[in-house]
């Protein structure tokens, strides 16, 4: 027997720590203080919940969390790996242990010191001798050793292949900015820049500039999942679960797929939105916004060419028509992004879309929004969830 | 010696770059020929105290050896109007630092060249960043 | 400090904004003279005449000699009391004496902007007039929490011209506690090199043969198709058996990118790093060198060789072919 699980579980709760460069709290605390939140947006008690998942990146046991906070006993608990690929991944994972009642209500979280803690810019290094570190000796003895430089990768292939990508770039950064401009909880709240201080900021790895990068935050997220029939009696309208795919595609490194005939595109994100929209029966045309993972500019691009709003090569100009704008074809990335709201490891995403399916964005656009999208990082093993209103 | 002219010269023009050893006695005599006597620049045992290896240098010797990176390129007739210092990792006894410089800007009202300057040693990396703006006949 | 602390802390520390640091100006022990000028120039190793060379400079359009403008600061500074008894109290030193009476007794100067208006010469007299200019709100750096401040000077001769202005950045923070706790000892400094590759059973003979000068690329024995980087199985037909050739090192840029920031120590820049397409039809990712990275670009013809580029790494390194780069 096979089942869909589309339909079959809902996001009913929702919250974000504050963002900040130093919380002064415990990465525990900062989870815990998410898990609460959520479990309350959700109108459910600690008690309620019996499942857990989070990054295999998360310093904090799920179990701890589930001391500090009171929820009694776990029948569900797992761990996706590849960092921000996992994001919607957890998502993935509380939909399949609600629909096959393994569990009934799932809490997905992250939390970290994402700047005063460790910080991904600081690159990788170290003698430990496992497989990831043999993975990464390839590179790092060249100076390849942050994950800007393993993304400018690829968005040096991109320029080669397509048109106006650097004024793509900025406009992605520009339009995100715009939208953490007037969201209170962003990092960028009231700070815009202009095209002369994108051009100007400094040069991190040619072809990125500060702007183009996401920055490290201190915060945690976390979402609420239970089972469509139980999220029709709580307390916000039921974010359904319409269509959630995952994949690593052939020829697979972590950060650096460069052994690709082509490298300028995201075949797991390809797949992963194959999926979703076989399960959802949903195509483009039914999305009406979207948060889509942005650690770095250009990633965006790619990702709007693999769900299919514009063909191949084509997302620069679909972008520079306006089309990430309040009032575009796709509203994109309404909180800000992580490139200036918060780099929570694409948690804080899947909390915006909840929002804008519930229709409670800070930046709500004025169109009806039925249906919206939701990705997981690129470069590693991705995937992405098409949420929305029950039909 | 002779001293560029404001004319001859170009926005991305590059100076010669300069190695300088680090010592402990370019450290402290170099504290002390700017006046500088606090101990962390003289008494090693002071700067251990700090978590550093050894003495370190002090900002006045910083600048000092950046203008002397721009009067070398520049001739003596050349007249110093401003100059910036951003101060990153520390310059102790045993590294080299490397001083590299660019022409950024001209402006043609005073005659002068904006210099920017980096002065990187080969163990920690950027030692101090910043400009000099020299005035040329 | 909770919330409340804090308010009082800032409170009362912003009450030094505006604050002169001395009661009166400040004027230099002694006005500038050769002495301390020769001294300067000789330990920073400035041969510009125009400091020192009399008959040099009264030829020179100046006529005379002059303080190096760098000195500025130089003549107005307290001396030797610094180290034997401590420095005297001033407007900043109370400042200072505040912070670290509230755990903010790290201490690090971050800037300092000297605007020159007036050269010095021999026989000048040196005044400082210098006051707190501004404090910032609560910072956290890579080096912990706590305050910039910023000095502002003016420096003005005998004559009450002005000569220059200064302003002074400081960031006073509350410093990790290991390194309060442990102070260094001595020790050789370990010149960085680049960051090893871990050798295990799979990659180890690639390694090994690079620090000969080789690049291999691994060969399935049964299908004999390349790989590259090095795994166990021949991922065509799943056998384990490998030999493997040796590359020419011909090859194409095929993507390329320049690493800025954060520099990391042990590794030359401008540092370009590509992902490279060789003649025998596997990738390879290194540096490429030898040419202007405004020159480099996608389809570059490049051929490399084994060189060893720091104490304790050899690496492929990828020239451009004659005719190639521009």
């Amino acid at each position: 027997m096979t089942i869909n699980i589309s339909g079959e579980a809902a996001i009913v709760g929702v919250a974000n720590t504050e963002f900040s460069k130093n919380s002064g709290v415990s990465e525990l605390e900062l989870a815990s203080v998410a898990v609460r939140d959520a479990i309350a947006d959700a109108g459910l008690k600690p008690s309620d919940v019996d499942g857990m998942t989070t990054f295999t990146l998360d310093n904090t046991d799920e179990i701890e969390i589930a001391r500090a906070v009171g929820i009694g006993d776990l029948t569900f608990y797992s761990r996706i790996p590849h960092g921000g690929g996992a994001a919607t991944g957890l998502i993935h994972q509380a939909v399949m242990a609600v629909a096959s009642e393994m569990a009934e209500v799932v809490v997905c979280y992250r939390a970290l010191n994402g700047r005063s803690g460790h910080r991904y810019s600081s690159g990788v290094s170290g003698t430990l001798l496992t497989a990831d570190a043999i993975h990464w000796g390839w590179y790092t003895p060249y100076g390849l050793m942050t994950p800007a430089s393993w993304v400018a990768m690829y968005t040096q292939r991109y320029m080669h292949l397509a048109k106006d990508v650097q004024d793509a770039m900025f406009e992605v950064a520009h339009i995100q900015r715009e939208y953490a401009v007037t969201n209170p909880a962003a990092f960028f709240y009231e700070k815009p820049f202009t095209r002369a201080e994108y051009d100007a900021s400094r040069a991190i790895v040619s072809p990125f500039r500060m702007l183009d990068c996401c920055m490290e935050t201190d915060g945690g997220s976390a979402v609420v999942v239970t089972t469509a029939e139980r999220a029709k009696d709580l307390k916000h309208p039921a974010v359904i679960v319409k269509g959630v795919g995952q994949a690593a595609a052939a020829d697979m490194e972590s950060m650096t797929s460069f052994y690709r005939p082509e490298i300028a595109k995201i075949p797991s994100m390809d797949i992963a939105a194959k999926v979703a929209y076989q399960q959802s029966g949903l195509t483009p045309d039914d999305i009406d916004a979207a948060i889509i993972y942005d650690a770095f500019s250009p990633i965006v691009l790619w990702q709007l060419e693999s769900w299919g709003f514009c063909g191949e090569l084509e997302a620069p100009q679909f972008v520079l028509d306006g089309a990430l704008r309040p009032d575009g074809r796709l509203p994109t990335n309404t909180h800000g992004g992580q490139l200036s709201e918060g780099y929570i490891h694409g948690v804080n995403g899947i909390v915006e879309a909840a929002r804008l399916v519930r229709g409670t964005s800070v930046n709500q656009p004025a169109k009806d929004i039925k249906n919206v999208l939701v990705t997981s990082g690129v470069g590693v093993p991705t995937g992405g969830a098409l949420l929305g209103l029950a039909d | 010696m002779n001293t560029f002219n404001y004319a001859d010269v170009k926005v991305g023009d590059k100076l010669p770059a300069l190695e300088i050893p680090i010592t402990a006695s370019l450290i402290s005599c170099g504290a002390l020929a700017t006046r500088d006597f606090e101990p962390c620049h003289h008494d090693k045992s002071v700067a251990q105290g700090m978590g550093l290896t050894d003495v370190f240098m002090n900002i006045l010797t910083s600048q000092a050896l950046m203008a002397r990176f721009v009067t070398d390129w520049s001739g003596p007739e050349a007249v110093m109007k401003g100059l910036k210092v951003k101060l990153g990792a520390p310059n102790v006894p045993g590294m080299t630092m490397t001083v590299s410089g660019e022409i950024a800007a001209k402006d043609d009202a005073e005659n002068s060249v904006t210099v920017e300057v980096t002065g990187e040693n080969n163990i920690w990396g950027m030692h101090m960043s910043g400009s000099v703006r020299i005035a040329l006949p | 400090m909770t919330p409340e602390e804090k308010k009082a802390f800032e409170d009362e520390l912003y009450t030094y904004v505006g604050k002169a640091i001395y009661s009166a100006p400040r004027k230099g022990y002694d006005d500038v003279n050769t002495a301390m000028i020769r001294q300067w120039s000789e330990v920073m190793g400035d041969k510009n005449p125009a400091y020192n060379d009399s008959e040099w400079a009264a030829k020179s359009q100046r006529g005379h000699t002059i303080a190096p403008p760098a000195m500025m600061y130089a003549w107005t500074q307290e001396g030797y009391k610094v180290a034997s008894e401590g420095r005297p109290a001033d407007g900043q030193v109370e400042m200072v004496q505040f912070f670290d009476r509230h755990g903010f007794s790290g201490s690090l100067g971050t800037n300092v902007d000297q605007e020159y208006f007036v050269e010095a010469k021999p026989g000048d007299s040196i005044f400082e007039e210098s006051i707190i200019d501004s404090i910032s709100e609560q910072k956290s750096t890579a080096r912990g929490i706590g305050y910039f401040f910023e000095t502002y000077a003016k420096f003005t001769n005998q004559d009450g011209v002005l000569i220059g202005t200064q302003r002074f950045r400081v960031f006073k923070f509350i410093p990790p506690v290991e390194a309060a706790t442990a102070p260094a000892q001595d020790g050789a400094l370990e010149v960085p090199t680049r960051a090893v590759s871990p050798r295990g059973q799979d990659n180890k003979w690639w390694w090994d043969a690079c620090d000969e000068g080789k690049i291999l690329i691994q060969r399935c024995q049964n299908c004999q198709t390349l790989r590259h980087p090095p795994r166990p199985m021949c991922g065509e037909c799943q056998s384990t058996e490998w030999d493997s050739i040796e590359s020419t090192l011909d090859g194409e840029v095929y993507s390329f990118v320049e690493m800025h920031h954060p520099k990391f120590p042990g590794y030359q820049y401008p540092l370009v790093v590509a992902v490279i397409d060789l003649a025998e039809g596997t990738r390879i990712i290194a540096n490429v060198v030898g040419c202007e990275v405004k020159d480099i670009h996608i389809g570059m013809k490049i051929k490399g060789k084994v060189e060893q580029v720091d104490p304790k790494t050899m690496l492929p390194q990828f020239y451009p072919v004659a005719g190639s780069a521009a």
